[in-house]
């Protein structure tokens, strides 16, 4: 019996591998190439293909399927408007670093791709950055906000939103001045992004002398009561640094079920349709573009093809828009990875959708750049309070 | 002292959840010898089973239904789409490998659970829904020490408790109980008894897995969310539950799923979130190390 009971513990394991490995879907490698004609410096259009890393898949799908739409709508665009013929290469990362570092080297290899749109996450650019660096491609994430990115360790990254360094005293400055917290707990995804903007946070509450409670939560947490007993009752924020909306609601609907009186406050990793519960907040680095005059005609657009979006999907669009800028500068027929990576600091976007101009610093983060501040009303949709 | 009581209430009802799920192992590894991995993925399937039961009856916000009955309802077609599920693979993944050598159907099995967890995907896409259940039950339950119990979680312990208190009584009462426990003790001894083995597996899978289903809607009530890849960890964790109780044991089950329910919960509040399932998996491989049988396995007389 105790040889059958090793063999049936190896069983397990070999269970667990082999589901591991099967539990993710390959990342699929298709192409959506419009077929425009257009000019270029030569006369002919500018010819390339774009990777688009972004978690189709997994919990994170809702992200993800908005920023390649998005990724689509300003390819079709750019190409209409500039005659190019820029075409998409998708890459499901799965909001998973070790799926992610899977993809990059199919990207890489793949002579056609000049440039990478993503990954959304920091855990995920960390991955792949040294694949990207060594094949000289750019890749501009329009999501991921870890500060310590564009540290100069990847050399070809850069970013359309801005940093955690900007969102976590914003969010510290709201918590204090408008919800005035005095005591808040920091639940952190254990992630690149989740440890990185929870200890911007903490630095920023503290310093405003806010009692802080870190607590730490793995991003497959299935239950978080026993995390939600630990939050004391006169704690007035819980602060979620998760990349998965859904964690982020199941976190507050806890919170209620123990008739805690603290408000969930979600970074933006929570931004999506999927945290809805009334009267929590929400950051993000991007605003409501249906607000933005000049972006109406792109937020209208989307939605009529794709329908309801959040706030991940138009950094996306300007992401894809800066390879693509980068690509077609003296492009003469086909882009070239090496030519488009070394212009991409230089682009300049006046009028983007996003209601500000982008233009780089010489790391690659995007120049004054701000977080913005959502509520979740009684309709369960976020409203712009800051 | 709140903390502890808070602390105990989560996990007798995570307990609960696994206990059920290792009841169901156990209860298919008496009859057949057989680690049925595919377990957590019909817990998960029961899981979606009351989600879409929800959505159908009007959905958290407006049901259309009482409250009461929609959560019925949700248990029942669970129970009864995860029991014919398990029914099924009986059918196609196991039988026919009934005479096979061992390994053969614990790699059925795994093929499976990753053809379960895809073809969810495959039809319902990988967005993580949530039950939502403050919307439609946000009642405060009884002060318990300074600490105030949430009524669905109260639901949940209660109704974990009659169906393995019921899965005793069926076991120890009935004529199939008695049928189950001859097909365990000696299946060839019981085709000569005129027992219908076949009939008896059918039903046993039907049992374990209705109880895998009513896991996934007790889950989707308390914890929320539910996604193609819950099973995996919630197998896991059921299968941990039931050898540390000691496999093919039913009270060792329940006893497994209370103590790691109970594991989890305190080691979250008075060491660290991160070691909740390290400490689990701690306890799996000393319970192994020291009564390989698990706590309350018996221990096999083989005729040499």
């Amino acid at each position: 019996m105790r040889a059958a009971t090793k063999i049936l513990v190896g069983m397990m394991a070999s269970g667990m591998a082999l589901a591991a490995c099967a539990g993710g879907e390959t990342p699929a490698a298709t192409s959506t190439a419009p077929a425009m004609a257009g000019g270029s410096t030569s006369g002919t259009p500018c010819t390339g293909a774009i990777g688009v890393m972004a978690p189709i898949t997994g919990g994170a799908a809702a992200i993800g399927g908005e920023q390649l739409n998005f990724a689509k709508l300003a390819v079709s665009d750019y190409n209409a408007k500039n005659g190019t013929n820029f075409s998409i290469v998708e890459g499901d990362t799965q909001l998973d670093a070790g799926q992610a570092s899977t993809v990059a080297p199919q990207l890489v290899s793949n002579q056609a791709v000049i440039g990478v749109v993503g990954p959304a996450g920091s855990q995920e650019v960390e991955s792949v950055g040294p694949a990207f660096a060594d094949a000289k491609m750019a890749f501009v994430s329009p999501s991921a906000t870890r500060t310590s990115l564009t540290s100069g360790a990847f050399p070809t990254f850069a970013r359309v939103i801005p940093t955690d360094d900007v969102q976590g005293p914003t969010d510290a400055d709201f918590m204090v001045s408008k919800l005035g917290a005095k005591k808040v707990v920091i639940v952190e995804e254990k992630t690149s992004y989740g440890a990185g903007l929870s200890s911007a946070v903490e630095k920023a509450l503290k310093e405003k002398g806010v009692d802080v409670k870190r607590i730490q939560v793995s991003q497959k947490q299935p239950d978080y009561s026993s995390v939600v007993a630990l939050v004391d009752a006169d704690t007035s924020v819980v602060f979620a640094t998760f990349q998965i909306a859904a964690n982020t609601k199941a976190l507050a609907n806890t919170l209620q079920q123990q008739s805690k009186k603290a408000v969930v406050f979600g970074s933006d990793g929570s931004f999506s349709a999927d945290f809805d519960v009334p009267g929590q907040y929400v950051s993000s680095f991007a605003p409501d573009i249906k607000g933005i005059p000049s972006s109406k005609a792109v937020a209208d657009a989307y939605t009529a093809k794709y329908g309801e979006f959040g706030t991940f999907g138009p950094p996306t669009y300007v992401a894809t828009q800066v390879i693509m800028t980068a690509a077609a500068k003296d492009c003469t027929g086909t882009a070239d990875r090496a030519k488009t990576s070394s212009n991409v600091l230089g682009v300049s976007i006046p009028d983007s959708i996003l209601g500000q101009p982008i233009t780089f610093t010489d790391k690659g983060d995007v120049k004054d750049a701000k977080f913005f501040i959502f509520k979740i009303g009684d309709d369960r949709k976020p409203a712009l309070v800051n | 002292m709140e903390l502890f009581v808070q602390q105990l209430v989560n996990g007798l009802t995570l307990g609960g959840v696994y206990a059920l799920i290792a009841l169901g192992y156990t209860l298919i590894y008496g009859v057949l010898q057989l680690l049925n991995f595919a377990h957590g993925e019909v817990y998960m399937v029961g899981a979606f089973t009351g989600f879409f039961v929800m959505v159908g009856l009007g959905g958290p916000g407006k049901p259309i239904v009482p409250v009461w009955l929609m959560i019925v309802a949700m248990f029942l077609a669970a129970m009864v789409v995860s029991g014919l599920l398990g029914v099924g693979i009986e059918r196609f993944a196991y039988r026919p490998l009934r005479e096979s050598t061992r390994i053969a159907p614990l790699i059925s099995a795994l093929g499976v659970s990753l053809f379960l967890q895809n073809a969810v995907l495959l039809l319902f896409g990988s967005r993580v829904r949530s039950y939502d259940t403050p919307r439609y039950w946000s009642g405060a339950g009884p002060q318990v020490a300074g600490v105030q119990v949430n009524p669905v979680r109260i639901l949940v312990l209660v109704l974990a408790i009659i169906l393995m208190v019921g899965l005793t009584r069926l076991v120890e009462k009935t004529a199939f109980g008695r049928g189950m426990r001859a097909v365990a003790y000696d299946r060839d001894a019981a085709v000569m008894m005129g027992i219908d083995v076949n009939k008896v597996i059918v039903l046993v899978f039907f049992v374990a897995s209705a109880l895998a289903g009513a896991a996934g809607v007790m889950v989707g009530l308390v914890f929320f969310n539910v996604n193609n890849y819950m099973g995996f960890l919630a197998g896991l964790k059921g299968f941990t539950a039931a050898v540390v109780g000691g496999i093919g044991s039913i009270p060792g089950a329940m006893l497994g799923g209370l103590l790691i329910g109970l594991i989890e919960s305190f080691t979250t509040a008075y060491v660290s979130a991160n070691f909740a399932s390290v400490l689990s998996f701690l306890v799996l491989i000393l319970v192994m190390l020291l009564k390989p049988r698990g706590l309350l396995g018996t221990r096999a007389i083989v005729k040499v």
